[in-house]
């Protein structure tokens, strides 16, 4: 591992330098309502230390509405004109946190992995470059040790920041970022700080049990009684009972991908293709043509929902837990069962 | 940042956002973590408002209908054709009638107010279709003085007893559901009361299946149970409440046998009900407040209960309707009613109408008008023009006399089949092209500040109100929706403290009205201390009566249930994933459905899905069953999200439709 050193004052000069190349987006406050959002912004406005963003940076590879395409069909010749409609440019994301470029990982197994690939997400993802950042101190809606995802990251950065005493180390993961630190001539680190970032990382695990005091989800216990079905079906009715069919959890979670479809016509008669973001929540989500819904009650797609997060046949997918214990499905959900309450209640056996 | 902070305007819960907006348009849409209202949810609706925000079914340019067929043309040449012909109807008020919206912003609906009552003469204004949540205004108006919903949605937790009355709320208005349900999970004792089990009725600690229509009974036999067991609250009954012996009275005659034949429910669970009640020191009651909420009588009688426990006019305490539309509450308070002024203060008030004198330059004409459905229903009364700010598809029940109408202008943002019947259409700005006030159920005044440009040339409602009356020869001289509201204010006393000014310094908290000089800050709840004054027991009919099934039509039909109601939402139209889940009902049951309780099923002997006719003593339809135990046997469940069945059925019970929440149809289930 080549790592690299910068004083934390000037820690932000590796967003201006990637501003010259890239759309620099990063942690912004809104000053209103004290809200993180993660968005494209001015560098110098950039707040490394925010709490996670509300809501993760998935939009920027996957957004909620996007138009794919417009078509057109003549009639008399025939012919068909299609054109893609999706643009990129590349974009810098600095400052992320490891649960959300976990999520990032898993939807590029969904996305770009599998048998098909999906050119617009690929146009969205291509070019991009990865600034993460260590939480060196938990925050309290966090249970990233319990689901393999943080509180530092460990693969697909560019470049790694862990913030030790008055220093940022810089560690890089790819060439892309090598080249970017010595072109901003940062001082090597020595080995040294291998261990130091080692130590940060020991401590912040430790002060989960004080600080990380929303969820506690014991997730490896759980994941084997949600890959077996042995769980009782009153337990997912009360579950069930409890979800307002919102889609909350899926848009604010990571690593989901669900989405549809829509042809829209424009009154000049051609079309266009919609990609919306969908939720498993959503009664019309599994409903086909025909009318038949092989998931009506809500607790039946629910406990899909679960299964995806928290199954060993769903981690087979992405090579790890499809939940990144970034804790967010929690913040929105008006049922209160977001992911952490779920494990305890399959875990408690807890039903009407 | 490209992040905007908005507020959700689906329903009246008023959930705080923040929208996306990238060169001019929305992207995406996110929750408001430190929202007061909704900290950081939002529902099905509000997850997927930026659709209907980007959607391209808007009205972009003015239309006058010419040989029969709309042709497009100038503001000026559309706003002219308004102008003649209602200034030709001016010595006539009564032959015209303006429809405001429950959707349009506070600004909005008082120009269009104004603009019926100054400048054309005539008090015949009215919001929507359903009068049910002016029901509710009334009631807390006569009882307490204090015209809205008593509680903050922030307060919910407050509560050690929460009743539901007759509302779906987890569907209607998710996100004051949510509450109620965090409420429930932290010990509050959530009792709901409906004739249908729904998700409420599920998380809460005690549901009560009463009868269908037996709603007022229901609660007669509540404050009898109080009076018996000897739990209303004397001490504060001596000090603060009028009235308790009238009401204690009318309730003395309920006996058990009419209340158990009558609600279905035995007398010791209503008592159970009524110690839990008197046990808590805090209650409140949620119930539907807009289209088909409760009926007067039912609300007076929920009043009477919650004052004699001394559960009205304190923190954490008090009647909560909930409007079902993001302005409705708005509207009343800017004076959108026949007989009403804004902020609830009385037409026929002649200080309320010379205070109105000295700002508008004449008096507001004082003999109260009409409400549009009441017009339209009645085939005798002379209406001749009317004008409809932005519309569901609710009032298209009245079709065919609208087609009778000699003139109907339609002002709205977005594209809607109403515009079928106008003669003039006009568009306007939507919520995110101008700026401009909501106000949601619990009385928040939020502002909602410009965030796009609207489509080329479209003008803002405001300017497009100014203009008419401009050219009827007014001097109304606005500039900005930020002038109206100062206008606003000094007629409206509840208002009195608000400014944007003001509004802007508080953040996205917004104010809730009283906001005056003793409450410069508003008044999150409804204190009887800071108010002054005594609560009044009201008086009540004294008919508990329930329509009960007979032998020829066994089963007692429910109607008129609001949750289906975003079926016929023309802004639910223009999206695509809220489009999908609400049409899904429609999708499966094209000719509309009833449901039954498996047993009835079985002895009818249908199955899902198969088709029957149901047959009342007016009039029959044919629908398909659905099978469901959320429905008692003896009673089915019919919502009217269908037209046929609306025009083939409903409407031959228009009486009956009034009843709101208790209104039942005696029927009979018969195979075909």
């Amino acid at each position: 591992m080549i790592m690299f050193l910068i004083k934390k004052s000037d820690v932000l000069e590796i967003a201006k330098e990637l501003g010259k190349e890239y759309q620099v987006l990063g942690p912004v406050v809104d000053t209103d309502s004290g809200q993180t959002f993660f968005e494209k912004t001015e560098p110098e406005l950039i707040q490394l230390k925010a709490p996670i963003p509300s809501v993760p940076p998935k939009y920027t590879v996957f957004p909620q509405i996007e138009t794919l395409m417009r078509y057109r069909y003549d009639r008399e010749s025939k012919a068909v004109e299609i054109r893609e409609l999706y643009e990129a440019k590349p974009k810098a994301l600095f400052g992320l946190r490891s649960c959300d470029l976990s999520g990032l990982l898993c939807l590029d197994r969904f996305f770009l992995g599998q048998e098909f690939v999906d050119e617009a997400y690929r146009v969205h993802r291509k070019k991009m470059f990865i600034v993460t950042n260590t939480c060196v101190t938990p925050f309290k809606n966090c249970f990233c040790v319990c689901t393999d995802s943080g509180p530092a990251a460990e693969e697909g950065y560019d470049l790694n920041l862990t913030e030790l005493d008055d220093v940022y180390l810089v560690e890089a993961g790819s060439d892309k970022g090598r080249e970017l630190a010595e072109r901003m001539g940062l001082e090597k680190a020595d080995e040294s700080y291998a261990v130091k970032k080692k130590e940060a990382v020991d401590k912040s695990v430790s002060l989960f049990e004080e600080f990380a005091t929303d969820s506690k989800a014991w997730i490896s216990r759980v994941m084997n009684r949600v890959t077996t079905g042995f769980i009782r079906e009153d337990v997912w009715e009360y579950i069930g009972d409890q979800c307002f069919e919102c889609g909350a959890c899926t848009f604010v979670c990571p690593s989901c991908s669900c989405f549809n479809i829509v042809d829209v016509n424009n009154a000049d008669g051609s079309s266009e293709r919609l990609r919306t973001w969908d939720s498993c929540s959503y009664e019309g989500y599994s409903r086909m043509a025909g009318g038949h819904n092989p998931r009506k009650p809500v607790e039946d797609r629910r406990n899909k929902r679960f299964f995806c997060k928290l199954s060993y046949s769903q981690m087979k997918k992405y090579l790890r837990p499809g939940c990144v214990g970034c804790g967010r499905c929690a913040w929105v959900c008006p049922g209160n069962i977001g992911l952490p309450k779920v494990v305890e209640y399959v875990r408690r056996e807890t039903h009407k | 940042m490209k992040q905007k902070h908005g507020v959700c305007t689906f329903c009246g819960t008023g959930c705080g956002h923040f929208l996306a907006v990238e060169s001019d348009t929305v992207t995406r849409v996110f929750p408001s973590q430190n929202h007061p209202v909704s900290k950081g949810r939002l529902c099905v609706r509000g997850w997927n408002i930026h659709e209907l925000l980007t959607t391209k079914e808007r009205i972009t340019v003015p239309m006058v209908r010419e040989d029969g067929v709309l042709r497009e043309c100038t503001y000026d040449e559309a706003i002219s054709k308004v102008v003649d012909v209602l200034s030709s109807l001016k010595s006539r008020p009564s032959e015209m009638g303006f429809l405001a919206s429950p959707r349009a912003t506070n600004e909005e609906t008082y120009l269009f107010s104004k603009l019926g009552r100054a400048v054309f003469n005539t008090n015949n204004i009215s919001l929507d279709s359903e009068s049910g949540h002016r029901n509710s205004l009334n009631v807390l108006h006569e009882g307490a003085g204090f015209p809205g919903m008593n509680c903050p949605v922030e307060d919910i937790r407050k509560a050690e007893f929460v009743l539901v009355l007759g509302i779906d709320i987890t569907k209607q208005n998710p996100i004051i559901g949510s509450e109620i349900h965090l409420a429930a999970q932290n010990g509050t004792q959530v009792v709901t009361v409906d004739s249908r089990r729904t998700q409420i009725a599920k998380l809460s600690n005690d549901f009560l299946q009463i009868h269908p229509g037996s709603n007022t009974l229901f609660l007669g036999a509540l404050g009898k149970a109080v009076i018996d067991q000897k739990l209303a609250a004397a001490d504060f009954i001596a000090s603060a409440v009028e009235g308790y012996d009238d009401f204690a009275a009318t309730v003395a005659g309920l006996t058990e046998d009419q209340i158990v034949s009558g609600t279905g429910i035995s007398y010791d669970d209503i008592k159970k009900i009524a110690r839990k009640l008197a046990a808590a020191n805090t209650a409140m009651a949620f119930f539907s407040s807009g289209i088909s909420g409760l009926d007067e009588e039912t609300i007076r009688c929920l009043f009477n209960v919650f004052a004699i426990t001394g559960n009205i006019g304190k923190e954490g305490s008090g009647l909560n309707p909930v409007a079902g539309l993001n302005n409705l509450q708005g509207g009343y308070d800017m004076g959108a009613a026949p007989d009403l002024l804004s902020g609830f203060q009385s037409l026929e008030d002649v200080k309320v109408r010379s205070a109105y004198a000295a700002e508008w330059g004449s008096e507001p004409p004082a003999i109260p008008g009409r409400s549009i459905p009441e017009l339209l229903e009645d085939e005798s009364t002379p209406l001749k023009a009317l004008v409809v700010s932005d519309h569901d598809e609710g009032i298209i029940r009245y079709a065919d006399r609208l087609k009778e109408i000699d003139f109907i202008a339609y002002i709205g943002a977005f594209r809607n089949p109403f515009t079928e019947y106008a003669d003039v259409v006009i568009p306007v700005a939507s919520y995110i092209e101008t700026d401009g006030t909501f106000t949601n159920t619990e009385r928040r005044i939020q502002l909602s500040e410009k965030k796009v440009e609207a489509p080329d040339g479209v003008l803002p409602g405001w300017n497009v109100y100014t203009m008419i009356a401009r050219k009827a020869g007014a001097d109304w001289n606005y500039s900005s929706a930020e002038d109206v509201m100062n206008e606003i204010v000094k007629v409206t006393p509840r208002y009195a403290g608000v400014s944007y000014d003001r509004l802007r310094s508080r953040g996205i908290a917004g104010i809730q009205w009283p906001c005056d000089g003793n409450n410069p800050e508003g008044t999150p709840f409804f204190s009887l201390e800071k108010a002054g004054g005594k609560l009044k027991c009201l008086a009540l009919s004294g008919d508990f009566e329930v329509k009960t099934a007979d032998p020829d039509y066994p089963l007692l039909l429910m109607v008129g249930k609001a949750q289906h109601f975003w079926h016929q939402n023309n802004l639910m139209k223009k999206t695509y994933i809220p489009l999908r889940e609400y049409n899904a009902t429609l999708l499966d049951y094209p000719e509309g459905f009833v449901e039954i309780n498996s047993a009835d099923a079985y002895e009818l002997g249908v199955r899902n899905h198969w088709t029957v006719r149901v047959v009342s003593l007016s009039g029959s339809m044919d629908v398909a069953v659905k099978i469901s135990d959320d429905v008692k046997p003896g009673t089915a469940y019919s919502p009217y999200f269908v037209q046929d069945m609306i025009k083939k059925f409903l409407l031959g019970h228009t009486n009956i439709l009034r009843q709101g929440e208790d209104a039942t149809i005696p029927v009979r289930i018969e195979k075909v």
